[in-house]
């Protein structure tokens, strides 16, 4: 059994650098700005190692809802649920993506128009929705 | 009469002028055309100075200009004197000539440092019969000579401005025709004269019998008392009627003045409340936009992870099928077991057998518990997350339509804001504003003074049951005391005299009121262009003047401006004809007010007016425009240019 790591990592500097400078994180806790960035680089396919670690939040501080979606996410990426029992790896996982989703977030608002970051980031999240194919009222769209 | 000429020496800007008004045609019309400056309005100054010595059409400010010619002024030696002369020639119906001269002599101080005192006046009037004897009248003869021509008090009906016309049924129209009618019936001789001469010998006999007996004395000085408080009544009313009738005005001057500007004021405070429900919606707006934004976020990551939900959903439900979950039984438990070689619950050693059976058992179970235990766990919140990917359009859609929902409400107080600004931009919102508020004060004074005329009438009327109860108590109280019978007869003789005379003096108001609506009416629809639009002039038992549509309605306050003035000219023509003095009219700016299409019109009835009366018209050249100079042209008897030298301070009168 591997050791349970006590907090998630995020890349050194990229809580200066990055985390701080998105003005969507701006009043959300480092655990909501990691999660979001994690399903950003989820949602995009990317992933990246990290190549230094600086501790962003302490694992007691997340909720069950907050640990399903990282699990969730290591489930798909080892397709197995074996995975779960090494938490390491589940959160190692996590950060990749979270290390991922937040350079893509940032460029992103970076080479948006000031002002159409918040507009992009509704298309964005409307366009991911739409993409699920869900129907008008969420269920699954079976003609298309 | 008429007048023959005008001789104008030094007055103002005429430093020697004649102007002569003989009849020459048909048309006793007279034209004179002057721009703006050049004293047009000074002929009629100059006829009102000669005459009565005053100038009450002039404005205070042209009033403060010297009344000595200017060229004359500069022309004078230091302490030299100057007269002013202003002479006018009439003739009356029965061949008698009549001058009236006013001379003003002024001495001129050094120019440019102090204006010119007056050191003496003098007015006289010269009168020449048929046979050529002469009269000559000085001091209150004059005056009265003055009198028998135009009356000072009626003589607003005679000479006056064109704007007049336009504004005499606009303004308190009731009060104007009752004074009109008042001045011209004479009736302020019966009732100066007659009636408070009678009314000082009743209070005097009243007197002299309350000196005979005490219980008289008491009621007399009680009825006396009543009597001078309905007097002050009345007068309070009067006030009062005089200042409904201002606000009236007023309000109704503001009111012309304000069509189609908006009120400044209510729409600033409009603004301001727009503006406050703007900043209030945009608080509401930004609290929107954050709520979406904050739901974005939540509900984003779910919907971005919503695939790895979803598989590990169906794994939790494959796993459950296989009868993996929950587990049945404990791998690690197990695992210890094998490894311990005993069971690790009653301690029994594994033979083989049993060791071989386990650790087959162990093959068997895929998941770990802790494994096991964990998919337990997240089984619950990934199908919370499925629900809110479900829901995820319905919120949006919701919030989504409220933030439009503020957008609108936003754009709406934008766009008023704008129509405001349009509506507003290039008035003076001061001046505005000012007009508002004197607008209000007038409308504050109308009724006040409403609510004080309504209050005094009911006092009025106590006062008069009063007088009316008080003077039945003297006369019981005068039957009683023998000493004051001859007393008490004259008392009866007076009272009754004085009742005459008031009787009298309404019959004749409403005799006078009677004559001077038949003579309107009949001047009216004679000179009236449009005959069948009217049927009728009425001139109330109020004063009030009504003009009657064909169709029974009363329209005087829906005429055009042409058709009122005409009312007024007929009016001001019937108070000439129904006063018995037989003196010219003459009008400054005659038809300033009306349209161009009517002026023909009224350069028509100016013409019929003229083959009766002598008229003396005073036009700007603007006035007198092209279809006006045609037909007038060849009527006048006389027309006269007045010019302005280049140095603009003399004027010459030149015969066109």
């Amino acid at each position: 059994m591997s050791n349970i790591p006590d907090r998630i990592n995020v890349e050194k500097g990229e809580r200066d650098n990055l985390y701080d400078k998105i003005e969507l994180f701006k009043g959300k806790s480092r655990k909501e700005q990691f999660l979001f960035a994690m399903a950003i680089g989820f949602k995009n396919k990317v992933k990246r190692r990290l190549e230094t670690t600086d501790g962003f939040f302490l694992i007691k501080d997340m909720r069950l809802e907050d640990e399903v979606l990282i699990n969730a996410i290591a489930i798909n990426d080892f397709n197995s649920v074996e995975v779960l029992s090494n938490k390491e790896d589940v959160f190692k996982i996590a950060e990749e993506y979270a290390h991922a989703g937040i350079k893509l977030l940032y460029d992103k608002m970076k080479s948006t128009q000031f002002g159409s970051f918040e507009k992009q980031f509704e298309k964005d999240i409307i366009d991911a929705y739409k993409e699920l194919n869900l129907g008008e009222y969420g269920e699954k769209n079976t003609s298309s | 009469m008429k007048i023959d000429k005008i001789i104008l020496k030094n007055y103002r800007q005429f430093k020697d002028a004649e102007i002569s008004f003989k009849e020459k045609s048909n048309f006793d019309l007279h034209v004179i055309i002057g721009k703006n400056g050049t004293g047009k309005t000074n002929i009629l100054s100059a006829i009102n100075w000669c005459l009565y010595g005053d100038e009450p059409n002039l404005s205070k400010d042209s009033r403060q200009l010297p009344l000595l010619n200017l060229k004359s002024m500069e022309e004078g030696d230091y302490g030299e004197d100057k007269e002013i002369m202003v002479e006018v020639w009439g003739k009356t119906l029965n061949n008698k000539f009549v001058i009236f001269t006013r001379k003003t002599i002024y001495n001129i101080y050094e120019s440019g440092k102090n204006l010119p005192t007056r050191i003496s006046s003098e007015f006289e009037v010269k009168v020449t019969d048929n046979k050529g004897n002469t009269e000559i009248f000085k001091d209150e003869e004059s005056e009265s000579q003055v009198e028998r021509f135009v009356p000072k008090r009626i003589r607003e009906f005679f000479f006056f401005d064109g704007e007049r016309l336009d504004n005499y049924f606009k303004e308190a129209t009731g009060q104007n025709i009752r004074h009109a009618i008042f001045e011209i019936s004479q009736i302020d001789l019966l009732e100066n004269r007659v009636e408070s001469r009678l009314s000082d010998t009743l209070k005097d006999l009243r007197r002299e019998a309350g000196k005979e007996n005490p219980e008289i004395e008491d009621t007399r000085s009680q009825l006396e008392t009543n009597e001078k408080q309905l007097k002050e009544f009345d007068e309070q009313i009067k006030e009062c009627n005089k200042q409904i009738a201002l606000a009236k005005d007023k309000i109704k001057d503001y009111d012309e003045k304000l069509r189609g500007i908006p009120d400044i004021e209510a729409v600033e405070v409009r603004r301001d409340e727009i503006k406050t429900l703007k900043q209030q919606k945009k608080e509401l707006l930004d609290e929107k936009l954050k709520e979406k934004e904050n739901l974005l976020f939540e509900y984003g990551k779910v919907v971005m992870l919503y695939s790895p939900i979803k598989q590990s959903i169906k794994i939790i439900e494959e796993k459950r099928k296989k009868g993996e979950l929950p587990p049945t039984q404990d791998k690690s438990l197990l695992e210890n077991m094998v490894k311990e070689k005993s069971c690790l619950i009653c301690g029994r050693p594994f033979d083989a057998d049993v060791k071989k059976r386990v650790e087959d058992l162990l093959k068997e179970i895929k998941l770990s518990s802790e494994v096991a235990k964990q998919l337990e766990y997240m089984e619950g919140p990934l199908h919370n997350f499925e629900d809110k990917v479900m829901n995820f359009n319905n919120i949006m859609q919701k919030i989504t339509k409220e933030v439009k929902g503020y957008e609108d409400d936003l754009a709406d107080y934008e766009q008023e804001l704008i129509k405001i600004d349009a509506e507003t931009s290039g008035y003076n919102s001061e001046k505005i504003k000012d007009w508002h508020k004197e607008r209000k004060k007038f409308e504050d004074s109308f009724t006040q003074n409403l609510q004080k005329l309504g209050g005094i009438d009911g006092k009025r009327k106590d006062i008069l049951k009063n007088i009316e109860n008080l003077k039945g108590q003297l006369d019981d109280e005068l039957k009683k005391e023998k000493k004051v019978k001859k007393l008490k007869n004259q008392i009866d003789f007076c009272t009754k005299a004085l009742n005459v005379v008031k009787k009298t003096k309404e019959i004749i108001m409403s005799e006078t009121r009677k004559k001077i609506e038949d003579r309107t009416k009949d001047i009216f629809f004679g000179l009236l262009w449009k005959k069948a639009t009217f049927k009728d002039v009425k001139i109330e038992e109020d004063y009030s003047i009504n003009l009657i549509h064909s169709l029974g309605y009363e329209c005087l306050g829906s005429v055009s401006a042409g058709e009122r003035e005409l009312l007024a000219l007929s009016f001001t023509l019937a108070l000439h004809e129904v006063s018995g003095f037989d003196s010219p009219i003459l009008i400054d700016t005659p038809v300033a007010r009306i349209s161009d299409e009517h002026r023909v019109n009224f350069g028509k009835i100016f013409s019929e007016v003229s083959s009766n009366k002598q008229t003396i018209l005073l036009f700007t050249p603007a006035e007198y425009s092209k279809d006006i100079k045609e037909l007038l042209d060849v009527r006048a008897s006389n027309r006269f240019a007045l010019k302005l030298s280049s140095d603009e301070k003399e004027t010459r009168v030149e015969v066109l």
